[in-house]
């Protein structure tokens, strides 16, 4: 059997007055904002947001650190982090090279999620406050063993002035320049 | 000598009146309003609007930018319109559009008039207002699309509820004054008895109508653009789709005009001196421009402040709401005749 609609009889809310009450309180509202724009929006390549330390962007990898534990490649729920085979010369015994692996980083699966730098034993990842970084091409995005140990570089602090968001008490959302 | 004969060429009521201030007048004070009710509305909501065309400009070459793309596009006139009326109908709504100023005085000296009598001015003006409306519906019929069709029938129930709260509205002022003639009007309220002051229940009701009739922002509905895609004029494109929407900003002009005249005092503050030109014609015109663009900027910043009405919404508060206001203030301005006020 199905359901039997309904209807509910609304209420009309307010009278008159209160409509009219409303309306001038919108429109002033209105010219509030007018007169004195509190303007949220980045103007990006003139502003950029400086975040604060403790920010998820782009992974670096300390080679030096590594322990070749792959605890890295094992957390990471998008599967971006891989370990690769590297051979290399064996500090301890100079004469025969030895095999290690190491990881890299693929930016088109990576979400950001910071695991890999949570869980590494000997801090060998860390991140970078920012994610605004550009490559010119899909395979750029596959970083390889020794890209992945270089800082990226931020485009918009060339040419912009930092600014950070804050929370205001009355304003919500507030952009200040530093 | 040469001067003084290029300012009465110049000065030549159809050409000034018409040309100048109806028509290049009205296209550079909707170049305005757009631009400024992008602006307005970012600044309210928060944003920045157009800007990084011309940064110290507040992007107002963005605007010039849109013009000179609607004037470049191809005209794509579909098989299946009524091709005679798609493309009549929106030139003769541009022209009717500024007939009206034709029969408003911009000055009270009569060598300036476009007309020989301003008797019965108002009511002419009136008259003229109310056709485009018509053509507007007709277009959407002409273009023979599902979405044109809705947006005109929108369109006409729209004009059905608002053109009598315009019309009973501004001839609130011919009720204050007992006259037609416009020249009267503005005459009665010269020093600063202005009819908005004295009676703003028909300002207000005139301005909600001609938010309304000319499809002004909260108003839009009969094009709509998430419910009908463009409304009647959904099929049109390049310069036709221009003289669409510039037709509906000329149309909001020229009952702004109107408004300033009936309600604002006309040319108040400034009473012609001299019969010469610029004193007798060019500057009080100016006077009556300014407040007229005024009353324009203010139609546009209420995007910022109210969403569209439905169509169902807007009707309500037409019958139950306009027509009331509408009839209140022509029976204060008759009592503001009868007290001898004016």
């Amino acid at each position: 059997m199905p359901a039997r609609v309904a209807l509910k009889s609304v209420r009309r809310r307010g009278g008159l007055f209160e409509g009219i009450a409303s309306n001038i309180q919108a429109l002033a509202v209105a010219v509030k904002y007018f007169v004195d724009p509190q303007r949220a929006t980045l103007l990006y390549p003139r502003e950029y947001i400086e975040h604060r330390p403790g920010y998820r962007g782009f992974i670096v990898f300390i080679k030096e650190k590594c322990i070749s534990c792959a605890a890295c490649a094992r957390i990471c729920p998008s599967a971006a982090m891989k370990m690769v085979r590297v051979t290399e010369p064996d500090p301890k015994h100079p004469d025969r090279p030895r095999q290690k692996q190491y990881p890299v980083i693929n930016y088109q699966r990576c979400i950001f999620c910071g695991y890999c730098v949570d869980i590494c034993p000997t801090e060998a990842l860390y991140h970078v406050p920012f994610q605004d970084v550009v490559y010119e091409s899909l395979a750029d995005m596959f970083l390889t063993l020794e890209a992945f140990q270089v800082e990226p570089k931020r485009p918009a602090v060339a040419e912009g002035s930092p600014v950070v968001y804050e929370v205001d008490e009355e304003r919500g959302l507030v952009k200040r320049r530093r | 000598m040469v001067l003084e004969t290029i300012l009465y060429i110049v000065a030549y009521p159809p050409l000034w009146q018409l040309l100048i201030l109806g028509f290049l007048g009205s296209l550079v004070v909707a170049m305005v309003a757009i631009w400024f009710e992008r602006k307005a509305a970012a600044r309210v909501q928060r944003r920045i609007g157009p800007y990084w065309a011309s940064p110290r400009l507040g992007g107002f070459i963005n605007i010039v930018a849109d013009m000179v793309r609607y004037v470049m596009q191809q005209v794509i006139i579909p098989n299946t319109v009524d091709r005679a009326a798609f493309i009549l109908a929106p030139i003769v709504a541009l022209v009717v559009s500024i007939l009206p100023l034709a029969f408003t005085p911009l000055t009270p000296i009569s060598l300036y008039w476009p007309v020989a009598s301003m008797e019965f001015s108002l009511l002419i003006a009136l008259a003229i207002t109310t056709i485009p409306p018509l053509l507007v519906v007709a277009l959407g019929w002409a273009a023979n699309n599902k979405f044109a069709v809705i947006g005109s029938m929108r369109e006409s129930y729209v004009i059905t509820a608002y053109e009598l709260v315009a019309v009973l509205a501004i001839l609130s002022g011919a009720a204050a004054t007992l006259s037609f003639n416009l020249v009267d009007i503005v005459e009665a309220q010269q020093p600063l008895k202005w009819l908005a002051i004295l009676n703003p229940l028909a300002f207000l009701a005139a301005f909600l109508a001609v938010l309304m009739s000319t499809s002004a922002f909260p108003f839009e509905i009969p094009e709509s653009e998430h419910e009908v895609v463009a409304g009647p004029f959904t099929e049109y494109s390049g310069v036709l789709y221009a003289l669409n929407m510039g037709g509906a900003y000329i149309r909001r002009f020229v009952y702004a005009v109107l408004l300033s005249l009936v309600f604002l005092g006309g040319w108040a503050p400034y009473t012609p001196v001299s019969e010469g030109p610029i004193a007798g014609f060019i500057v009080p015109s100016l006077i009556v421009v300014a407040k007229a663009t005024l009353l324009v900027l203010a139609m546009s910043f209420l995007r910022a402040v109210y969403g569209r009405y439905r169509l169902d919404q807007a009707l309500e508060a037409a019958w139950r709401l306009a027509i009331p206001l509408a009839l209140l203030g022509f029976g204060w301005s008759l009592a503001l005749a009868y007290a001898n006020v004016i």
